[in-house]
């Protein structure tokens, strides 16, 4: 069985494909990291695609763009008031979005308003929110069994409730994740918007991709994305890493 | 203060994002693949560091400081990768694989000097010598040239199947060659 799973990582790397995702036990490890370390050695590996260069510094002009919209309380945690890539004379950043954007599909700014759009519609992969991403780690916590793998085909969605914790799982190019089905906000519980791939707070408007990041927001501060469960399959069945039955 | 040279040198400061981005992009992502190994994650790590990174980052920042800070976003990003899809870390950034701030009189214009591949590729070079022959260019052909199985048992002379567990056996060995290694 852990063979198998190994075998199929290392026969994904060498398709150049992206390989499955799987809680890995001891003796897979060490045979992972053989695999990677050989496959990173192939001439080449390690330089990007112009294409992705090219497209993730639009997104990167979004998220610039986004922030300057949310305000310097919104940026990232890690200094109080971050000061911007500005400088007198500069044209300023939205602007300068504005211009490039036109040519990306200004996704991120048409019909904003006074919502913080923090991605355009495309769904994959949505940007960063504010605030750090939070993986919750119950200090006594137990496997617990949320769905059937045959209930969540790629593309699904599902809400659970476990009495101590709620949330959503949902299966996207192949990796199954999980997040809390609290806002980030005030708490209020999120809704599974499943024709609009997304989870949104009926307080608020505020909204977050299935994979816990912000996707919009009306408020002055931009909330974090939602905090991530560990998740795993098992026997077919989809489980999260949860504090037992209260 | 170096106020007209156009390279970027450790003391200087971007002039803007777009400038941390471009100078920056092929050193993350060179680091990424080499800790994950598959495009698909590499480029999802890659962005995430950069999204991340961007915020908090000041315009004063000099140009050492800000690859420091880069690296270390791409350290907890990494470690996040594996700890969320995988349920531990498999491979993990170094401390301190900072590339030193380029030497101003030899430096030409602001290239990394160390090309992300060779490091890998070092690495993977020693593991491979430490290998039993057959086992060393089983693992060359598939992983580093790329070789289908069909043309690996060809080039090897012998059939398919064999070829497949030789190449299940090569990588178990030079795994345990790499965790001996491993402090």
């Amino acid at each position: 069985m852990s063979e198998r799973r190994v075998n199929r990582f290392v026969s994904d790397l060498l398709r150049g494909r992206r390989p499955k995702r799987f809680r890995v036990e001891d003796p897979e490890a060490a045979e992972m990291r053989a695999a990677i370390t050989l496959r990173a050695a192939r001439p080449g590996a390690g330089t990007p695609r112009e294409e992705f260069v090219t497209d993730l510094r639009r997104r990167l002009a979004e998220h610039v763009a986004s922030q300057d919209e949310a305000g310097p309380d919104a940026a990232g945690p890690e200094l109080a008031q971050p000061i911007p890539f500005r400088r007198p004379g500069e044209l300023s950043r939205r602007r300068m979005v504005a211009t490039t954007g036109i040519a990306a599909g200004a996704a991120a700014i048409v019909g904003a308003g006074a919502e913080h759009l923090i991605d355009g519609p495309a769904p994959e992969p949505p940007l960063a929110g504010s605030g750090p991403e939070q993986t919750l780690e119950p200090n006594v916590g137990q496997w617990r069994t949320v769905a059937a793998s045959a209930d969540l085909p790629e593309g699904g969605a599902a809400g659970f409730d476990l009495g101590t914790v709620a949330g959503f799982v949902a299966r996207q190019n192949g990796s199954v994740e999980a997040v809390s089905a609290m806002c980030t906000h005030l708490g209020c519980k999120l809704a599974l918007n499943r024709p609009a791939q997304r989870l949104d707070c009926p307080c608020h408007n505020t909204s977050f991709a299935l994979g816990g990041q912000l996707l919009r927001h009306q408020l002055p501060i931009a909330p974090p994305p939602l905090p991530k469960f560990h998740v795993r399959e098992e026997n077919g069945t989809v489980q999260v890493f949860a504090p037992p039955e209260a | 203060m170096p106020h007209t040279r156009l390279r970027l040198v450790g003391d200087d400061a971007y002039p803007d994002w777009e400038a941390v981005y471009q100078d920056n992009v092929d050193r993350v992502y060179g680091m990424m693949f080499a800790k994950v190994g598959n495009r698909a994650d590499a480029e999802d790590l890659t962005a995430e560091v950069f999204l991340a990174a961007l915020g908090p980052l000041r315009v004063s920042a000099t140009v050492g400081e800000v690859r420091a800070y880069l690296s270390a976003t791409a350290r907890t990003v990494l470690a996040g990768h594996w700890r969320r899809h995988y349920g531990r870390e498999i491979t993990m950034l170094a401390e301190l694989p900072e590339v030193p701030a380029p030497v101003p009189d030899d430096d030409v214009d602001g290239d990394p000097p160390v090309p992300a591949g060779a490091a890998a590729a070092a690495e993977a070079a020693e593991l491979l010598s430490g290998l039993p022959e057959k086992y060393g260019q089983v693992l060359r052909l598939r992983f580093l040239q790329g070789y289908s199985v069909r043309d690996t048992a060809a080039a090897l002379g012998i059939s398919v199947s064999n070829a497949k567990v030789l190449q299940h056996r090569a990588l178990r060995r030079a795994a345990q060659l790499m965790e001996e290694v491993a402090p």
